[in-house]
């Protein structure tokens, strides 16, 4: 398939490109420069002739872009990037879009105050956090899309990186998943059978198999057959 | 109470000053200048102190987000109605660029003007949502708040979609009381043309009743009522904001919208 790769030079940007040059040809765009093999863009997503021009020829869109403390930028990307992004692959006929967030996109301090086994298919509550309301702004534009037309939206939410060759004890987080694991729960996305899916739009808790069970990620092995090879018991085992 | 209306420069904000200044202390603004008939502070919304400075000392906002601002389509966008039928398909980029335009309204500016208010202790909004949210429902669904909204991606709809979200994270955190009304297709008292008759229309007179029975009602940390005038083959009940809210639109008060 031909993927267009939006924030390609945000952090989780060049593990997805890694993860995906072998079976796709990559577009590789963000308003940043990135040093990439790959065919590079400049966009600015919140620039809707920008995206429109970069979706062209198309047949999935991987959304990596995230701008997090500045208020102007945040809503911008976040949100109305979302909106542009949609909008593209609406006017080009592209059947998927991956859309990645922070776990409060869809599941806020609401649900983590008081919660376990916190569904990904729960209704969204992201707060009014910056980050999070931004990014659940958008996440809700794609839904509202997928109720419009015939696109699907994978949303892989995500919280805690890290590196699957340098452990770093501590950090015993409850969402969380090495950056290798989270680019091929990417590259098995862009694999689903769309046609199977319960919905168009469809959100997953993208974590390591972690014993907490804060969080559900039932969905992902059931419908994306992703198993994380990355256990990351030097953050959750007693020494 | 002292009470700020946004979208200053729009009609219906205009006809809510000179209702409501009979017992409150109104003002009101617009990202445009405008004049008005009460006083008026011109003020983008955005992240700064002008916006901090707007909501200080105010016990309730009105919050009619986009209208009236001509960078994002005008006072035709009064109450997110009269956009229903615009094709939602893409076109060409100038619409594209007014989509955004009303998207960053409904989300950025409501976020920036929330917030300030609960950190300057606003103790209320009223929302001005939208029943185009229901638009592409089929006519037979007798749908009232307990139905979950269906916004096509036209951006006015899909916008004021939006900027409902955004008000429902600030009241889900009790940081500020909302009411939220969602607006029937909003006729002007004297608007010329009669349009095609439309079972979800909503007369001035009743949407401006409405808010001030929202202003006047206890304050509910969320609350969601349908609002449209009493026509025969009425699209929306309006039976919660008559039970809860005391809403008694007046019976042939319609304008234009029979």
């Amino acid at each position: 398939m031909r993927v267009l790769i939006l924030g390609g030079a945000a952090r989780l940007g060049p593990y997805v490109a890694r993860a995906l040059q072998d079976e796709h040809t990559l577009r590789v765009t963000d308003i940043q420069p990135v040093e990439t093999s790959h065919e590079y863009q400049r966009v600015d997503i919140g620039a809707p002739d920008d995206v429109l021009r970069a979706a062209e020829g198309m047949d999935a869109i991987v959304n990596c872009s995230v701008v997090r403390p500045d208020r102007q930028a945040a809503f911008d990307v976040n949100a109305r990037g979302c909106y542009n992004m949609m909008r593209a692959a609406v006017t080009h006929g592209i059947p998927l879009v991956i859309n990645t967030g922070p776990h409060f996109t869809l599941e806020g301090s609401t649900y983590t105050a008081f919660d376990y086994e916190i569904s990904p298919d729960a209704p969204p509550h992201p707060s009014t956090n910056l980050y999070a309301l931004s990014k659940g702004l958008g996440q809700e534009i794609c839904k509202v899309f997928t109720e419009n037309y015939d696109v699907h939206v994978l949303c892989f939410l995500f919280f805690s990186f890290r590196d699957h060759d340098a452990p770093e004890p501590g950090g015993n987080h409850p969402f969380a998943i090495t950056w290798r694991d989270a680019a091929q729960a990417i590259r098995l996305g862009l694999t689903v059978d769309l046609a199977a899916l319960p919905s168009r739009c469809e959100v997953f808790n993208i974590l390591a198999d972690l014993p907490h069970q804060k969080f559900s990620s039932a969905k992902n092995k059931r419908i994306l057959g992703f198993t994380p090879q990355d256990l990351l018991e030097d953050t959750w085992r007693r020494r | 109470m002292n009470v700020l209306i946004t979208a200053g420069a729009s009609p219906l904000a205009q006809s809510l000053a000179r209702a409501l200044s009979r017992e409150h202390e109104v003002c009101l603004t617009d990202t445009v200048d405008a004049t008005a008939p009460s006083p008026f502070v011109r003020c983008a919304l955005d992240h700064d102190a002008a916006t901090d400075r707007l909501v200080a000392g105010r016990d309730a906002i009105i919050h009619l987000a986009a209208c009236g601002d001509d960078s994002v389509g005008g006072a035709d966008s009064v109450g997110g109605a009269g956009d229903v039928g615009r094709a939602g398909d893409a076109g060409a980029a100038d619409d594209e660029v007014s989509a955004n335009r009303l998207i960053d309204a409904q989300t950025r500016r409501t976020y920036n003007l929330l917030l300030a208010a609960s950190e300057a202790g606003v103790g209320r909004c009223v929302y001005a949502g939208s029943l185009n949210i229901y638009a592409n429902c089929p006519d037979e669904w007798a749908i009232d708040e307990q139905w979950r909204p269906r916004p096509s991606t036209d951006a006015p709809v899909l916008a004021q979609h939006l900027g409902e979200f955004v008000c429902r994270e600030f009241a889900r955190e009790g940081r500020i009381a909302v009411t939220c009304l969602r607006l029937g297709n909003l006729r002007q008292p004297d608007a010329a043309a009669c349009p095609a008759a439309d079972p979800a229309g909503l007369a001035e007179a009743d949407a401006v009743h409405a808010f001030a029975c929202a202003l006047a009602a206890p304050a509910e940390p969320w609350g969601v009522y349908h609002i449209q005038s009493p026509l025969p083959d009425a699209r929306f009940s309006t039976a919660k904001a008559r039970e809860e809210l005391g809403y008694a639109p007046r019976p042939g008060a319609t304008g234009g919208a029979t």
